[in-house]
This record gives C-alpha cells, sequence and structure tokens, in this order.
C-alpha cells in the first residue's frame, strides 16, 4: 500500500468543497452569462451531480482503488495504462494550469514587480510539503481552511450589502438560451467536473458506502458559497462585472464601511490561496500517487520534488500571458476536459457493469 | 542562475536518493533520477532561453480541430 492514511467521510466532503472553490473564486464560473452569472453555476452544480453519481458509482464499485488500479480492471493491463497516462497528463497539466492562475492573480494584482517564478516555486513547495505528509494531512487542513474561507464569503457579502443593487440581477433570463447552455456548460466543467480527481482520493475513505453523500453534500456545499460570492459580485459591480477579469476581488476592493474597514481584499486573498493550495495540493497528490502506481513503486514520496518541478515548468511554458491563459480558461478548456470528465468515466462504468467486473475484483482483492 | 539552478538539483537528489539507497529501493531510485533529470534538462533549456515545444498550443490546435468537425 502507497497510503496508509485514511480520511473520514467529513473530511471528504470539506476537501471536495475546498477543492471545488479552488480557483473559481478568482476566476469566477459562468462569466458568459453576464448577470445571469449565478444561474449558470446553480444549472452547472446540478449536472455535475449527476456526473459526480458516475464517479462515486465507480468508486464505490471498486472499493479501496485508485483510478489507476479500475482502469486496469476494466480495461485490461495495456489500454488502461494508456488511459491511465492520459488521465495522470490531465491532472498534471491541471494542477499547472491552476498554480499559474494564482501566480498570476499575484502578480496581476498585487505585486507587480516580482517575477512569476518567486510565486510557482513557493506555492509548490508549500503543496510539496503537504503532498509528502500524505492525502490525511491535505484532508485534515481542509477543514479549517474551507471554515475560514466560507465564514470571509459571507462575512463579505455582508459588509457589501449596502453597495449592492438587486436590481442588477434583473432581468432574469434575458439572453438566448445556447449562450445560457454554453455558460453552465462551462460552469459544469470548471470547477466542479474537476473532481474527477477525486476517484485517487476516495479509495482512501474509511467507509466507501458514504462516499456518494459526502461528494454530493461537498459539491453543494461549494456550489452554495460559489452562488453567494457570485450574487454578490453581480449586485455589487452591475453591468461592469463582465470586464473585471478577476470580479470577486474587484468586489471586495469595494468594502468600505466609515472609511475604517478598507482594503480588506487582501485579507480574502489569503483565503482564495488557501483554497488553491487544497486544489493544487490534491491534483498533484493525485499526480504523484498515480505515476507510482503506474510505474508499480513502494513509496510515492521520492516522485513529489521532481514531478513538481516539472510542474513548474509546464505553467510558465504553457501561456506567455494572463491573455492567453483566460483565452484557453473559457474557449478550449471546456471541450479539452470532455474525454477526461464525462467520456471515459461514462465508457468505464458502462464497460464495467457489461462484463460484470465488480464480483472479479472482489476475488482479486482476496 | 544556471549554478543555482545545477545547486537545486543537487540539493533535491542529496535530499532524497540516501534514503533509497539506504532502504535498497532501486525501483524507486531510477524512476526518481529519471524525472530528476527530465526536469533538469527541461528547466536548463528555459533558463538557456531555448524555445521548447509548448505542449497547450498542441491540445489548442486539437480542439479547435474537433470542434471544426463538430460544426
Amino acid at each position: 500500500m502507497l497510503e496508509k492514511g485514511k480520511i473520514s467521510s467529513s473530511q471528504l466532503t470539506f476537501l471536495i468543497a475546498g477543492f471545488t472553490l479552488g480557483s473559481s473564486l478568482i476566476l469566477s464560473p459562468g462569466l458568459v452569462a453576464g448577470h445571469d452569472a449565478w444561474l449558470a453555476v446553480l444549472a452547472g452544480l446540478g449536472s455535475s451531480l449527476l456526473i459526480a453519481f458516475i464517479y462515486t458509482t465507480l468508486a464505490v464499485k471498486f472499493p479501496g482503488k485508485t483510478l489507476v488500479q479500475i482502469n486496469d480492471i476494466i480495461f485490461g493491463p495495456y489500454l488502461g495504462k494508456l488511459i491511465t497516462i492520459g488521465y495522470l497528463w490531465y491532472f498534471f497539466h491541471l494542477a499547472s494550469l491552476v498554480l499559474r492562475n494564482f501566480s498570476d492573480f499575484f502578480v496581476g494584482l498585487i505585486y507587480p514587480e516580482t517575477p512569476i517564478i518567486v510565486f510557482l516555486i513557493f506555492i509548490t513547495l508549500t503543496c510539496a510539503s503537504a503532498v509528502r505528509n500524505g492525502i490525511e494531512v491535505i484532508a485534515r487542513t481542509s477543514i479549517i481552511l474551507l471554515f475560514v474561507t466560507a465564514c470571509a464569503t459571507f462575512l463579505t457579502t455582508v459588509l457589501l450589502v449596502k453597495d449592492m443593487e438587486f436590481t442588477n440581477l434583473l432581468p432574469v433570463l434575458d439572453l438566448p438560451l445556447k449562450q445560457f447552455i454554453k455558460a453552465s456548460y462551462a460552469a459544469t466543467t470548471f470547477p466542479f467536473g474537476e473532481t474527477v480527481v477525486f476517484l485517487m482520493v476516495i479509495a482512501f475513505l474509511e467507509n466507501t458506502k458514504q462516499a456518494k453523500p459526502s461528494v454530493t453534500l461537498g459539491l453543494i456545499l461549494a456550489g452554495i458559497l460559489l452562488v453567494v460570492a457570485s450574487v454578490r459580485n453581480i449586485s455589487v459591480l452591475g453591468v461592469t462585472e463582465p470586464i473585471h477579469t478577476y470580479d470577486s476581488y474587484q468586489a471586495v476592493r469595494l468594502i468600505n464601511i466609515g472609511e475604517i474597514l478598507t482594503r480588506l481584499e487582501i485579507i480574502v486573498v489569503g483565503n482564495f490561496l488557501a483554497m488553491g493550495f487544497l486544489k493544487i495540493s490534491v491534483l498533484y497528490y493525485g499526480t504523484v500517487l498515480g505515476t507510482a502506481q503506474l510505474l508499480n513503486l513502494r513509496s510515492y514520496l521520492p516522485l513529489v520534488l521532481p514531478i513538481g518541478i516539472l510542474m513548474v515548468i509546464l505553467s510558465i511554458l504553457q501561456f506567455e500571458s494572463t491573455i492567453e491563459n483566460i483565452h484557453f480558461a473559457f474557449d478550449i478548456y471546456p471541450y479539452y476536459v470532455i474525454p477526461f470528465q464525462f467520456g471515459i468515466p461514462l465508457f468505464s462504468l458502462i464497460v464495467a457493469v457489461v462484463r460484470g467486473l465488480p464480483k472479479k475484483a472482489k476475488e482479486g482483492s482476496k | 542562475m544556471i549554478i543555482l539552478l545545477i545547486a537545486a538539483f543537487i540539493g533535491i537528489a542529496l535530499f532524497e536518493a540516501p534514503g533509497l539507497v539506504q532502504r535498497k529501493y532501486w525501483r524507486e531510485l531510477t524512476a526518481f533520477l529519471l524525472f530528476l533529470v527530465a526536469a533538469f534538462i527541461l528547466a536548463l533549456l528555459q533558463v538557456l532561453g531555448v524555445k521548447i515545444p509548448n505542449p497547450v498550443k498542441g491540445i489548442e490546435v486539437l480542439v479547435k480541430y474537433f470542434l471544426s468537425l463538430m460544426s
């Protein structure tokens, strides 16, 4: 066994919620829908619950098995390995995307003179230390970090109430249906569908049967927080909302209670980074553990730092500017993830049911 | 800059390798060294300013090709 830690179902719930909030706190999902973004997030949440049902059904069918082992069982050793390599690339790439998003955010708004590599290296080092300590430690930190972030989200919303114009939310659904579907689809793939990486984590759940309720609860928790943030941003910023790339940050900047409580954004940014830490750690952990299982290693620890360096390199390499990053996130990413988030999991489930695999897996594990 | 890079990689190797050798984890050591060497080569090329092919550009071309097939 590569990983000796066990996580409880409540830890899984908080970890999923924190993971889903991750980079969507800085890059709000559903922006294409304009002032109906919050509805797009709700629709995305609804459809993602269906997709999460596929993931959890797979995980419950193969208790104690990670995605790598599930692929091997379902597709055989050769095709399974190929699919696993595809997934490992996806987790690795997603981790470096999130890393880049956060570093771009910091360089663009808060530390304009600092080279981006500083943020990349320090965030990666923090996550590497978390990954070396195992999933149990990451899961335990998630409870505290998520609690603080939830408080911050509600507090900033309350402090902004006097600046809110709820008429900004009207007229509801005044946009072409196609555009709304596109926005809610984008919200499904980013952030909710990314929970596919939890197929690497659910294996370490103490009681696998609780996977379904805890994953669903985690997604709903994150969805509520995202909708609150989205309604806050739209009602505060109004028509200018789509102009701002980082609209949550922009909204929080406007907090001004009697000239005393101002410039609170820096506290909130700390929370954003905490959620980003959770997201990168889980993805990083998934990549490293998956690679170790693929190569049949007895320990995943030696791979942590080399893969982290590769992640930093890809982060720098992949985009030349923030604009390219945003273009990729909105125009390419929703289609790029189709095989990873919907295609292969659904296909795996169908193949598993047709071949009657869970029984065989039980015999094998004895 | 290059000296700093080499120092960092040697530091990582010294941090991980002795434990692996002690426990006779040869397979793990090979995998570790392979990944580390790959990372070192890529990092060195980047520091030297050599253009490395960008995999994300490839993904973009692929996705756009499939989208054009759909419509």
